[in-house]
């Protein structure tokens, strides 16, 4: 048992801070959550990013024959953490595709992906949900059909975030039309510049206005996509051709341990203190009011609780474990500390916490109002809080499937 | 960093639960319910001739010297068997021995160790609060006396103890202050009388008064002008073990909660197959699983000396509300089995909710770490200690 970073832990933590403090400009980090319409990022923002890869910090934890820095996945998360807090920016080599590629693909998708997405040249998208069907991914219809050495690609996908600045997507499909259920299932690596691809936008609720960019989930917009006759060499596929429910389960647990899950979810029991430290005369009476106090006070220690289940996590990851409930688990009680935290501090704030971005009045540019409308987000989408519940029960307490 | 138990802290704690497991049976934790000592003197004796109080005291009076992190893994095994034993009375009283007292008062550590010394101690008033200025002991000096009047409430284990750390405020200076302090008293003193307190947990709980009770200053433990850090030292070590008790207890709870739905038929299935039950168990996990991370994470920091006031409340805060649902929920799925005072189920649940009043209420606690999160104006971050920061007042 030990809760402290090592020195070289907290070692890399002051290098990137004091890192960030010299590079990222206000200008930069506008520029960088800008990417709304897909238009690329600026010179400067490239500039940044390559200063970020130059010093390995985008795949932290991959191998180096891949060109990543093989350090440990507690280094990975001690970078993902200080670029989102200072810019929203999703570093380190978590996420979709590339940590899915190393564990399930063949050499030559390694070799193709794995150093092209080190470089950011490659970026995926995630091809899950359908209209149909979302957390029980099971219900899957986009299809692809073997055609010789391509497959044929027709169906939907929805909630296609970042689709429009993506170079592929990771894309679920059924390939045995007779299958159903988890089997027949596969997942292929397939580029979005192919003819048939349509990403139509879907606006989010912070659209309009735009949430500021620290909300929790500020995405104005995320997709959908269409496959309409997409061909593809069936070199695309990753992993065995019907083993594609246990590839994406691969893919997801090494999604959910990460610092922006947590981060997303705590990071506004610091704006709330910190916002009461340096409000007007109003806020000072606030820090006085002993029921704002005792909100305050547990809600900062459920988010400790939040920290702790990452640090678990990672602690498993690290000493060779297997997960069985405590990604899950984590999944439950972050995102609806979330929703419990922001809805909460919006009671604090009072009827200010409902000016958005852009109002005369509004707190902060609108983020208290705006973390509320995205808070919930995090309890839905990856797999909903309530099949995380079934999985916590099945797998954690072993409790029986109800007979149908 | 690695919040998970290393090898050897996991083969103590496997060890203890395997103990318990064979010698503390329901039969014999309701014996003790109706015994006034309010422990088992069988189990004790068992207990203490296995060493399992040497774990953490000092090697020159016959301890282990290991680190508290394996007292508190030893705790949660405790709770999880709500073991009939003064076991935290006793082992929290040895910390601040070992820690503040004279080579006179350490010396006691030897029979601690044996298990031929019980100890106990007083730390809060008869306002029930949980803060060293509200005790309600007071120590007058008289030469090289110190004369005590007052009463210690909530006192646990004093009737079967020999000796007592009593929490008081003394006068201090010339100009009539009062400060806190800590006396090591003879539980058998002329002028105590006691009287048994009948809680939920049906253990052992007092109410110890003083009747002008005479004590030489020797009795002070630790240097002038140390006391305040003392009793608070004591505060912190029976709030995170009382903590780390209680999400043992909370634990087996759930477990057998979940043993009993999965077996329990209704509607043609187990009720335990029912995603209302499972959402119900999935919560209760988590409930155990926060608190032992905040539970282990502040005794880790006491380990280490660093500072854990503001962990330890944050640790006893959740214990009391999210054990007491565990232990709630428990009872809600065992059904109306769980109302009768035969059933062994209520033993866990009588227990979490009287440990949840003592040693600090949820409000107290939480109004802790309040004070350390509003009460400087430093920036906050969620993962940086909150007593690293300058204590500048608002």
């Amino acid at each position: 048992m030990e809760f402290i970073f090592s020195v070289e832990e907290h070692e890399l933590r002051t290098t990137i801070q004091s890192f960030i403090k010299e590079h990222l400009s206000e200008e930069i980090k506008r520029d960088l959550q800008e990417t709304v319409v897909g238009q690329g990022y600026s010179a400067a923002s490239l500039k940044f990013l390559g200063m970020i890869r130059d010093r390995g910090w985008s795949a932290v934890s991959w191998p180096k024959k891949y060109g990543g820095q093989e350090r440990s996945k507690i280094a990975q998360f001690i970078v993902e953490e200080e670029f989102h807090r200072a810019a929203g920016l999703g570093v380190g080599g978590g996420g979709t595709g590339a940590p899915a590629i190393l564990a399930s693909g063949t050499e030559a998708q390694k070799q193709a992906f794995i150093p092209s997405s080190i470089k950011m040249d490659i970026v995926f998208c995630q091809g899950y949900s359908e209209p149909h069907c979302g957390t029980d991914l099971a219900g899957i219809r986009c299809r692809a059909t073997r055609v010789g050495e391509n497959y044929l690609i027709n169906g939907q996908k929805i909630y296609t975030t970042n689709a429009q600045n993506s170079t592929h997507i990771f894309l679920m499909v059924r390939s045995d039309p007779q299958s159903r259920r988890h089997a027949g299932l596969s997942v292929l690596l397939v580029p979005m510049n192919l003819p048939g691809i349509t990403i139509r936008p879907l606006w989010t609720i912070q659209h309009d206005p735009r949430a500021p960019s620290i909300t929790t989930y500020a995405e104005p917009r995320t997709n959908e996509v269409f496959f309409d006759n997409v061909e593809v060499s069936v070199d695309s596929l990753l992993g065995e051709e019907g083993d594609g429910w246990r590839v994406a389960q691969r893919g997801l647990n090494l999604d959910r341990v990460g610092a922006r899950r947590y981060l997303i979810s705590v990071m506004r029991d610091e704006d709330i203190v910190n916002h009461l430290k340096t409000g007007d005369e109003f806020i000072q009476q606030k820090r006085r009011d002993p029921r704002v106090r005792d909100k305050v006070a547990e809600l900062w220690i459920e988010a400790q609780v939040c920290r702790l289940m990452t640090m678990r996590s990672l602690s498993i990851e690290e000493s060779g474990g297997n997960f069985t409930y405590e990604g899950s688990a984590e999944k439950i009680f972050a995102p609806e500390h979330g929703v419990r935290s922001t809805e909460a501090i919006s009671q604090i704030l009072g009827p200010y916490a409902q000016l958005l971005n852009g109002s005369p009045l509004a707190v902060n540019e609108g983020v208290f109002a705006h973390n509320l409308l995205g808070a919930f987000q995090s309890t839905v989408n990856h797999g909903s809080v309530q099949v995380m519940r079934d999985q916590v029960a099945r797998k954690g307490l072993n409790m029986p499937k109800q007979k149908a | 960093m690695n919040v998970l138990p290393n090898e050897q802290e996991l083969e103590v704690q496997e060890a203890v639960s395997l103990f318990l497991r064979t010698e503390c049976k329901s039969a014999l934790i309701r014996a003790s319910e109706k015994e006034p000592a309010g422990y088992s003197k069988e189990l004790w004796q068992k207990f203490s001739t296995l060493g399992w109080l040497t774990l953490c005291l000092p090697e020159e009076y016959g301890g282990q010297a290991l680190p508290v992190t394996y007292l508190g893994l030893m705790f949660e095994e405790l709770g999880r068997h709500i073991a009939p034993l003064p076991v935290h009375a006793t082992m929290v009283s040895s910390l601040i021995l070992s820690k503040y007292g004279s080579p006179v008062q350490r010396e006691l550590l030897r029979r601690v160790a044996t298990g031929a010394l019980i100890l106990s101690f007083s730390a809060t008033g008869k306002s029930g609060g949980w803060s060293a200025n509200a005790v309600s002991v007071k120590g007058r000096r008289e030469g090289e006396e110190i004369v005590l009047t007052g009463s210690a409430y909530f006192v646990d284990y004093f009737s079967a103890s020999e000796k007592s750390i009593i929490s008081i405020l003394i006068d201090g200076d010339s100009n009539g202050n009062e400060e806190a302090a800590a006396v090591l008293i003879d539980s058998a003193s002329k002028g105590i009388t006691v009287q048994q307190l009948h809680s939920m947990a049906k253990d052992n709980e007092c109410v110890v008064s003083f009747d002008e009770v005479r004590i030489p200053a020797s009795a002070l433990i630790g240097k002038s002008g140390q006391g305040t850090e003392v009793v608070n030292d004591l505060q912190n070590y029976a709030a995170v073990f009382l903590a780390a008790q209680m999400q043992g207890a909370a634990r087996q709870a759930m477990e057998s909660a979940v043993s009993y739905v999965n077996n329990r038929d209704a509607f043609n299935q187990p009720i335990g197959s029912f995603q209302a039950i499972q959402h119900m168990a999935a919560d209760m996990l988590n409930a155990a699983d926060g608190t032992q991370l905040l539970t282990r994470e502040a005794i880790w920091r006491l380990s280490q000396g660093l500072p854990a006031n503001v962990e330890v409340s944050q640790a006893k805060s959740f214990a009391n509300e999210k054990c007491l649902m565990v232990c709630r929920t428990t009872q809600q799925m065992f059904g109306g089995i769980g109302f009768i005072a035969d059933s062994d189920i209520n033993l866990w649940f009588r227990r979490v909710a009287s440990w949840g009043l003592r040693c600090g209420t949820t409000y107290e606690h939480r109004a802790r770490v309040a004070s350390a999160l509003l009460d400087s104006n430093d920036p906050v971050r969620l993962d940086v200690p909150l007593e690293s920061m300058s204590p500048t007042h608002a």
